[in-house]
């Protein structure tokens, strides 16, 4: 086929991503909160009596997930309201007028680092967890473990999702602050709300980004009543979905 | 060659020029561009001439499919620019000074658009050499003066090495030599058979720079003229584009525009 396509823009979006300071800011950011996490999680716990199980060790250890998720969610927001804070825009679709194709490759880029780093930073929180542990009584958590190495695994597959609806509501409001604002808003209101609920709240809750984070992914066994981790995981792509299509229509109709 | 692009190479055919057919857009209730129809030659350099708010930046986003007509089409060469199989390989572009984002080097601003329509790295450096930004490269866009802002928006449009080149108020911001500097370059352009479309609402530049002008006022054609034809009526060149544009000017004396 001649003229540019997917595997071209795919790489302009690359160097764009590569080349601006907050993408590496960002990430470091995500990792070594998530390893902080960790390590300050395995660090109280050491003297604790009773001892802790390897499962509550791992669990808390990746709490460093709750703000890992809004510095990548702010990362995928940034790809796209980076460029609308300035004309960039104009230069990105002057360049490459058919807009799916580069809402497409901003998906493709942003998914797949914020994938990468998620992942990173979720092995991070499991080590440091386990490093600060080291020499006392409480058990190791071993990643040969399928239980442990699932909670790992999926709590780095949100993380690169978050991205995702980041960069979902970054096209719908295209600017900076308010969607980051937005982002931040829809990972936890909706806990508030499904706090209202009370009893039911379990009902409600469990399609909640932050319960599912919290009690089905990042735990060795999910709390009774929510979804199992690889269902709230794939829920949470439903989400990232549902707002980048929504971006990618008005994206395609709106002047720019 | 003044442009340092290769001569031959992407020459356009007669029929490769800017067609707008009716061409309107309206925001909310202004009307931004009314009906227009303009054709604009391979060879010379046509000015784009118009008051402040008559259209103009308009009317280039729609060439370049950013905003959409709410009737008729802009072509080139026949086709709307949208279905480019290489757009920056079609019309080389300059809409804005600040179309990059801040933090990213000018190399990497160039590199990544480069990327997007398989154009080699090393025409990077190639562009970067005619505007004479090579030696700051490597800095963040942000910290450019406007002049070097509008060199990286000119390297933009030269990336693609196109027949056409769109440029909005290229002069802006420019010293005395970089007003030289781009009036020479876009001749050099010109005569070398590309179709070179420019818009400015400084009369004595255009007078300059344009061989052929078009003129609008609130969103209409008011005149497709030469420089010689409009400073042939007897007055200054400045009296006759006021002349021309005195019934389509929207903000006057204190009013800001």
């Amino acid at each position: 086929m001649s003229g540019y396509g997917l595997r071209h823009v795919a790489r302009m979006e690359r160097i764009k991503l590569g080349s601006v300071r907050s993408t590496w800011w960002l990430a470091i950011a995500a990792v070594v909160s998530m390893a902080a996490a960790g390590v300050g999680v395995g660090l109280g716990y050491r003297s604790h009596t009773p001892v802790a199980t390897a499962a509550q060790i791992l669990n808390n250890s990746l709490g460093g997930a709750i703000l890992a998720q809004l510095l990548l969610g702010s990362l995928g927001v940034l790809v796209i309201t980076g460029e609308y804070g300035t004309p960039m825009i104009r230069s990105t679709l002057a360049a490459v007028p058919r807009r799916r194709i580069v809402l497409a490759a901003k998906v493709a880029v942003c998914g797949g680092a914020a994938l990468a780093v998620g992942l990173l930073a979720s092995f991070a929180g499991y080590l440091g967890g386990q490093l600060a542990i080291r020499g006392t009584a409480i058990p190791a958590a071993s990643l040969g473990d399928p239980s442990i190495l699932r909670p790992v695994v999926l709590t780095g597959v949100y993380l690169g999702v978050t991205a995702l609806i980041g960069l979902g509501i970054g096209a719908i409001v295209r600017h900076s602050g308010a969607a980051i604002g937005t982002l931040f808003g829809l990972m936890f209101v909706p806990m508030i709300v499904a706090g209202l609920f009370g009893e039911d709240g379990i009902a409600v809750g469990r399609f909640v980004p932050l319960l599912m984070l919290l009690n089905s992914i990042a735990v060795t066994s999910p709390i009774p009543g929510l979804f199992p981790g690889w269902v709230s995981v794939l829920l949470m792509g439903g989400y990232a979905a549902v707002a980048i299509v929504a971006g990618g229509l008005l994206l395609r109709h709106r002047d720019a | 060659m003044v442009s340092g692009l290769s001569a031959g190479a992407g020459l356009p055919s007669v029929e490769e020029v800017i067609e707008l057919r009716e061409l309107s857009k309206r925001y909310g209730g202004r009307v931004a561009v009314d009906g227009l129809s303009v054709r604009v030659r391979p060879g010379v350099v046509t000015g784009f001439l118009g008051p402040n708010g008559s259209g103009k930046s308009t009317t280039m986003r729609m060439i370049l499919g950013l905003d959409a007509p709410d009737h008729g089409e802009a072509l080139v060469g026949g086709v709307a620019y949208t279905q480019s199989d290489w757009p920056l390989k079609t019309v080389g572009a300059l809409l804005d000074a600040g179309a990059f984002h801040p933090g990213r080097s000018a190399r990497a601003h160039l590199a990544a658009l480069a990327a997007s329509n398989d154009i080699p790295g090393s025409r990077v450096d190639e562009v970067l050499g005619i505007v004479g930004l090579s030696g700051v490269a490597g800095r963040r866009a942000g910290t450019y003066s406007l002049g070097m802002r509008q060199r990286l928006g000119v390297a933009v449009a030269l990336l693609g090495d196109p027949a056409v080149l769109l440029l909005d108020e290229p002069v802006n911001g420019l010293d005395p030599e970089g007003i030289r500097w781009i009036r020479e370059l876009l001749r050099g352009l010109a005569a070398e058979g590309r179709t070179v479309f420019v818009s400015s609402h400084l009369i004595a530049e255009m007078a300059l720079t344009a061989d052929r002008l078009v003129v609008i006022g609130r969103g209409r054609l008011l005149a497709e003229t030469t420089v010689a034809e409009l400073a042939g009526g007897g007055d200054s060149l400045e009296d006759a584009f006021f002349r021309l544009t005195s019934q389509a000017t929207d903000y006057r004396g204190s009013e800001m525009s």
